[in-house]
């Protein structure tokens, strides 16, 4: 029987659909077989980010609506044969699809996947509650800004009233420089804050940018961001993992002219 | 007899009943009177004619036609010669002259089409600006794009394989012609993939070639 978390944030841009294709990816690494759903119906872009863009036949909206199976619609990740994505409709909006239609979609897929991670929309309105109605736990996504952490606080509100009880907190985009020279909130500040357990810190890090722009999740690989992530996908399937050391490590030459 | 020629409109076609009993320069006198007369209400649509009473020799249906054409504005794009034409027959004679017009004829689009829109043609179309990803160009005719080509588009949708697709830069996340799909490869292009290409079907596969005399020579619209 498999499980459905939804990831979500409130404030739009702190990584949402970028988390999704990570950890998605991840556990399909992990040998579990997972399924990624686009519900921002009206501005998709997981596929871009997946760069499955071009294998997209039929979307959410057409499996909701039955002008195809889902089967027909899941595209097949070209990387793990164990990873699907369900992407979103383009020309449609919210609307389109019914809290409850969602519910019945993600229940229809836990027989056949261990994961199926829902992608939300940013904002509290149609596409949050779509996305949340089928799901058993949340992964909230916040960034060390106090505008991203009072949304957060908001989602995490509105999870409790729909009876999510088990949400975890990624804080995303850290930057530890700013945090030691007190110029950010770190990890536990936000922690102290949104009072939910922490499942995961992803450091602020250009890979992400090269990453995303090439539709290849960074998961699992030497980078830190790539590193975090992998333990957030172990630490989702109960393992106990040490948090990372994010203090960049200098390399030589740096260590030489950049004395300070 | 005193209405030896009946006028008779449905949908997408027109009947003229002609008395057998009138000899035929008086009833070509009633024709372009009946015509003339009711010119204004009949317009200048484009429809099936129809004669229907009495037979008519080849060329006494000429004279008639000639006639009406005289008389009114009506636009007769095909003359319905069996005695039994009604509605049906006129309508679907109709759609398959209008659209062997239509297939070589087009319109023009001037814009980008951004993510999210989504535009369908009857006929071919020139879009004068870019289809960027997340954008759906349906053409049931050929699609031509003075412009970037990088979202998706399908041309003659959804059988005509003699459909083609033109770009200025040619590199579409997706493409369908007459129903076949393919879709851009997964490694970026190189500088020397990209630019002016032309797409077709050939051997049930979509091409995608520059331009040359050989591919011009085998289009046909």
């Amino acid at each position: 029987m498999g499980e459905v978390i939804v990831i979500t944030s409130g404030k739009g841009g702190v990584g949402k659909t970028t988390t999704t294709a990570n950890v998605g990816t991840g556990l399909a690494k992990l040998d579990k077989k997972v399924v990624l759903i686009d519900t921002d119906i009206g501005l998709r872009n997981l596929d871009v980010v997946m760069g499955l863009e071009n294998r997209i036949v039929y979307n959410l909206v057409d499996v909701i609506e039955g002008t195809c199976r889902i089967k027909q619609a899941l595209i097949k990740d070209k990387r793990y044969p164990n990873l699907y994505l369900l992407p979103s409709a383009q020309t449609k909006d919210k609307t389109a699809v019914t809290p409850e239609q969602m519910k019945k979609l993600s229940d229809e897929l836990r027989d056949e996947f261990d994961y199926i991670l829902m992608d939300c929309p940013a904002g509290i309105e149609q596409g949050f509650q779509n996305a949340i109605a089928g799901a058993d736990r949340a992964l909230v996504i916040t960034t060390p800004e106090v505008s991203a952490v009072r949304d957060a606080d908001r989602i995490i509100g509105l999870l409790e009233a729909h009876e999510i009880k088990n949400s975890h907190l990624i804080v995303n985009r850290l930057r530890t420089d700013m945090v030691k020279r007190g110029d950010m909130m770190s990890s536990d500040d936000v922690v102290e804050i949104l009072a939910i357990d922490l499942i995961g810190v992803v450091p602020d890090d250009e890979n992400i940018v090269i990453s995303t722009n090439q539709g290849e999740p960074l998961v699992g690989n030497d980078t830190m961001a790539g590193k975090a992530y992998m333990n957030i996908c172990h630490r989702l399937l109960g393992e106990d993992v040490p948090y990372l050391d994010l203090n960049l490590k200098k390399g030589f030459f740096s260590k030489l002219f950049n004395k300070n | 007899m005193d209405n030896p020629v009946i006028i008779k409109g449905n949908k997408h076609g027109i009947t003229v009943f002609l008395d057998p009993k009138v000899d035929f320069e008086t009833l070509k006198k009633y024709v372009a009177e009946k015509f003339r007369d009711s010119s204004k209400f009949l317009g200048d649509a484009p429809v099936v004619l129809g004669f229907e009473g009495r037979p008519l020799l080849p060329d006494h249906e000429s004279q008639l036609i000639k006639v009406i054409n005289e008389n009114c504005n009506l636009k007769i794009v095909m003359i319905d010669d069996r005695d039994t034409a009604r509605g049906e027959r006129y309508k679907k004679q109709l759609e398959e002259v209008l659209m062997e017009i239509d297939r070589a004829q087009g319109s023009f689009y001037k814009g980008n089409l951004r993510s999210g829109q989504e535009v369908f043609f009857e006929n071919s179309v020139v879009i004068l600006g870019d289809v960027n990803p997340g954008a759906l160009v349906i053409s049931k005719g050929n699609v031509i794009v003075l412009g970037a080509l990088k979202g998706q588009v399908a041309a003659g949708a959804y059988e005509n394989e003699n459909a083609f697709v033109f770009a200025i830069d040619m590199s579409p996340v997706q493409m369908q012609i007459a129903g076949v799909r393919a879709r851009s490869a997964d490694e970026p292009a190189k500088d020397e993939e990209k630019g002016m290409k032309l797409a077709f079907i050939e051997d049930g596969r979509i091409c995608l070639e520059p331009l040359s005399k050989r591919i011009w020579n085998d289009i046909r619209l």
